[in-house]
């Protein structure tokens, strides 16, 4: 028990000695490239992060911007769709318009014409009419022209004549 | 205990060559050879135990020493590191069978104190100046007739602290031994009441052993840290008075 307790100068002599060194080489051969690697590590942990996050910035710009032009796009695409669906309604009302006219135009035309030719029909059945009843009159004066009756026509011509050119007078009356 | 070998006269110093002094320099070249070996190469068969010296250096770096210290502390990054690992591997070695625990001789825990004392003042005269570093040494706001007793009782808890951590480190390695060797002895002192008695009782010692050893190897961290932490607090203490 004395020998656990009896303080040893020598041990201790040696303790300090080997601890000193230990410190001293191990400062330059150890701890040194030790802590230089981790100090490395370190500054390139955060020069990676600072790089990312940069890059992360420029993406979300470039993103923001892409959405913007997108949205930009879109807006274009409906103001170019709902202009050609005006257009094409605009051309389409003027087209029915050109066709309805059209249409009145041909009627009326046709009407007209039909109007033209039912005058020139009624005119040709008028005269086509008056010819056979002249025809037909003829036939009949011819059929009733009697001796009596013509004798009596031109007795009556005759003193009509006389009456006109009493020097040409047969001398009765 | 030690054994001394032989001795050798360097000028006035008695020297031994001793026991404790082997073990010393085994945890020495563990230290000097395999640390920067490890910590050099660039194999990923040593990446593993590179990793883990590197945390333990980051942990004294991040949790005691700066804390501690201030921004400055890095400076004495290397003292710490190093007296950390030399006692743990010093602590390890003395639980290696053959292997003897030189922190369990206070002449060598005395010997690692007596460096931290130093450091300690160093510290504090290096921060403050001489004359700054003793002006501050007792608390600011104490009556004038208490200065001088305080200023020789501030003087004292300097080498009272050195030799709390002298006595610790080695009380600490010294009572784990002490604990196994008395589960051991059970089994004899039970053996002399009958062979039979000895062997129902040597299961129960050795699983006490077992798990004393283990306890070991816990107090065997614990205290490495326990004594870089503390010294670093009174470094810190001796340069930042407030």
């Amino acid at each position: 028990m004395e020998a656990l307790i009896k303080p040893e100068f020598g041990l201790m002599f040696w303790t300090i000695l080997c601890f000193v060194l230990l410190t001293v080489v191990l400062a330059r051969t150890a701890w040194g490239p030790l802590m230089k690697a981790v100090d490395d590590r370190e500054r390139a942990i955060k020069n990676d992060r600072r790089a990312a996050e940069t890059a992360k910035a420029e993406a979300e710009k470039a993103r923001a911007e892409l959405e913007a032009k997108l949205a930009e796009l879109k807006a274009e695409m409906a103001r170019r769709l709902e202009e050609a669906r005006a257009q094409a309604s605009r051309e389409k009302d003027s087209v029915i318009e050109e066709a309805r006219r059209s249409a009145a135009q041909i009627v009326e035309s046709s009407r007209r014409e039909i109007e033209a030719q039912k005058l020139e029909a009624a005119r040709d059945l008028r005269n086509k009419v008056a010819e056979l009843s002249v025809l037909a009159a003829e036939r009949i004066l011819l059929k009733q022209l009697d001796r009596r009756a013509n004798t009596d026509l031109a007795s009556r011509y005759l003193s009509e004549l006389e009456k006109e050119k009493p020097e040409l007078s047969l001398g009765s009356n | 205990m030690d054994h001394v070998w032989s001795w050798i006269a360097l000028g006035p110093l008695h020297l031994p060559i001793s026991r404790y002094l082997l073990m010393m320099g085994i945890a020495a070249f563990i230290l000097l050879v395999v640390f920067p070996l490890v910590l050099r190469s660039r194999s990923a068969a040593l990446a593993p135990y590179r990793s883990m010296i590197e945390m333990v250096v980051l942990f004294i770096r991040d949790e005691i020493v700066l804390p501690n210290l201030g921004p400055k502390g890095s400076g004495y990054m290397p003292y710490f590191t190093t007296l950390f690992f030399f006692i743990l591997v010093m602590n390890l070695i003395g639980l290696v069978p053959y292997g003897s625990t030189a922190t369990g001789n206070w002449s060598v825990t005395g010997g690692l104190a007596l460096t931290s004392f130093v450091i300690i003042n160093f510290a504090g005269m290096r921060e403050q100046g001489v004359l700054g570093y003793f002006g501050h040494i007792v608390p600011r706001g104490v009556p004038g007739w208490l200065y001088a007793p305080l200023f020789v009782i501030e003087l004292l808890s300097l080498v009272t602290k050195t030799v709390a951590l002298c006595v610790r480190l080695f009380a600490n390695m010294v009572a784990g031994h002490i604990v196994i060797l008395s589960f051991i002895s059970f089994i004899f002192i039970f053996g002399t009441l009958g062979t039979g008695v000895g062997l129902a009782v040597s299961p129960v010692s050795v699983g006490l052993v077992l798990f004393s050893l283990l306890l070991e190897v816990f107090v065997a961290f614990l205290q490495a840290y326990v004594f870089v932490f503390l010294t670093a607090i009174f470094t810190g203490a001796a340069m930042h008075p407030h």
